[in-house]
């Protein structure tokens, strides 16, 4: 390929990721000046949240009763001979609460919800719903948008804190069973690293990355161009891209919580 | 009154409005005809301000549409409807919820208005009855979907009616019917209409007058009758392919 292609076709590139970040910030503008009207939406932003938290609740148990787990596991075969066992409750309460409750939660909705939302918008935008919405006049930001970004932000929150719960859980479940340590141990390993900057961070993340899948669903679904094809490509590329954005956002937040607590 | 002037709209790379101009005039049904592709319904669509276009304008009672602001659009779209080419019904609310939509926001919420009778008397409209009211429109059939959105198209009554292949996908029956009713309703609700269809015989059974769009202008326009005398080959050719063949033996 000849440099002048090869420039033209970096130079596209350029461009079509320039327009990709002015039209997310031009959603990204409409959807919070949408978020104060929540007297308009409040009925369905529930009915999204009840969604939301009811669909991802089981797998929510189980990947966060696994993680506990293996935490629990990897750590003591760490530890051993090494350390006091009791570190396995602090490893274990540390990485549920600061990354494993929350990022493995917003993955696992990503993988359920987001994806389920990036179809249905994709869907309706390649059925002319979204068009239909405009010339009646509504605000498709307010109708679809808003409701769904404040569902996931209130469903993520109740979710976070059930898979913290049941991963601790299950990692003291794991420590006294297979490894050579008591309760009383592990309790006293996961005092010794609780506090509660730990848990707000824990609570701070679960809102922001419920604000991520969300968002970021609707707006590729608000992309989707190219029948059901299209569709099929909007949800997994909405998957791809909540994934992504969860685990920048969450190496952004890192230092913060290293900063605070 | 709807004016279109020196309309251009590239889309890809395909010049699809190369300088359209048109009038439709205060009661009247315009029928835009023309080959697929010709950009009939980007035409619809500039009109109602769902594309923006490259260079002309698109005045709706004498206010530009593309270069309305928020509040402005938003007063114009009130007084249009939309009727698309696959209804686009939504797919999550029933056949009232949809009607319903048809209204302008908070409309419902008005002491002096029962919205429950106009959405049936929408329903009227087109031939339905209450029963399919409950329904989802997963659960009808493409042409009981059609009467649907125009039920959603006339219930508030709007000023200006846009049809986008409105009997497209439909038996010959159905497609009648739907005819029929779009006639009806013009006269009974003396709405302005704009109906892109490439189907003939709706076109010559509802129009005023018959614009024929192709290579991105409006290369005939007039009544019916002089569409069906006018000696352009071309036009003739659109108009009826069968007798331009036959003639070509």
């Amino acid at each position: 390929m000849s440099v002048s292609g090869w420039l033209q076709r970096v130079g596209r590139k350029v461009l079509a990721a320039v327009q990709h970040a002015g039209h997310f910030g031009i959603l990204l503008v409409a959807t919070m000046a949408a978020l104060p009207q929540i007297r308009r939406y409040w009925p369905a932003a529930v009915g999204h949240a009840k969604r939301i938290g009811v669909d991802g609740i089981a797998l929510v148990i189980v990947v966060g009763g696994l993680s506990g787990s293996l935490l629990a596991q990897q750590t003591g075969y760490q530890l051993s001979n090494a350390l006091p066992m009791s570190l396995v409750g602090s490893g274990v309460v540390a990485g549920m609460l600061t990354e494993l409750g929350p990022v493995l939660t917003a993955i696992v909705i990503a993988g359920r919800t987001g994806a389920g939302i990036g179809a249905e918008l994709g869907t309706m935008k390649v059925t002319d719903q979204i068009d239909a919405l405009v010339t009646l006049g509504r605000d498709p930001v307010v109708e679809l948008v808003a409701p769904r970004v404040v569902g996931g932000i209130i469903a993520m929150i109740p979710l976070v804190i059930i898979a913290n719960f049941v991963g601790i859980f299950a990692g003291w479940f794991t420590a006294v069973s297979v490894l050579p340590m008591t309760t009383a141990e592990y309790v006293q390993g996961a005092r010794s690293y609780y506090h509660s900057a730990a848990l707000i961070f824990s609570l701070v993340k679960a809102p922001i990355f419920g604000f991520t899948i969300t968002f970021v669903a609707c707006y590729i679904g608000l992309r989707a161009e190219g029948g059901a094809a299209g569709v099929g490509r909007t949800a997994t590329a909405a998957v791809v891209a909540i994934i992504v954005a969860i685990m920048v956002l969450d190496v952004i937040l890192a230092p913060v919580y290293n900063a605070v607590a | 009154m709807i004016e279109i002037r020196s309309l251009r709209k590239n889309l890809g790379g395909n010049q699809v409005l190369d300088g359209v101009d048109l009038v439709v005039n205060e009661g009247e049904c315009v029928v835009v005809m023309g080959p697929s592709g010709t950009g009939k319904s980007v035409l619809l669509k500039h009109i109602v301000g769902l594309f923006d276009p490259d260079e002309g304008d698109v005045l709706v009672d004498g206010i530009s549409v593309p270069r309305a602001d928020g509040r402005t659009i938003r007063r114009i779209r009130s007084r249009i409807s939309y009727v698309f080419q696959n209804s686009a019904l939504f797919d999550s609310l029933t056949v009232e919820g949809n009607i319903l939509l048809g209204l302008p926001e908070g409309h419902c919420r008005r002491r002096d208005v029962n919205c429950n009778e106009l959405v049936r008397e929408a329903l009227e409209h087109v031939n339905l009855g209450p029963e399919v009211l409950p329904l989802l429109p997963a659960e009808l059939s493409g042409g009981m979907q059609k009467r649907v959105a125009l039920a959603r198209a006339v219930v508030g009554r709007q000023r200006y009616v846009l049809y986008d292949e409105p009997t497209t996908g439909l038996d010959p029956l159905n497609a009648s019917n739907i005819n029929e009713l779009i006639a009806r309703l013009k006269s009974e609700i003396g709405s302005t209409s704009v109906i892109v269809t490439h189907d003939v015989d709706s076109a010559f059974f509802l129009a005023d007058r018959i614009a024929v769009l192709s290579d991105g202008v409006i290369q005939a326009i007039g009544t019916p009758e002089e569409l069906r005398t006018t000696p352009d080959p071309r036009i003739q050719r659109f108009l009826d392919p069968a007798a331009a063949y036959a003639g070509a033996m």
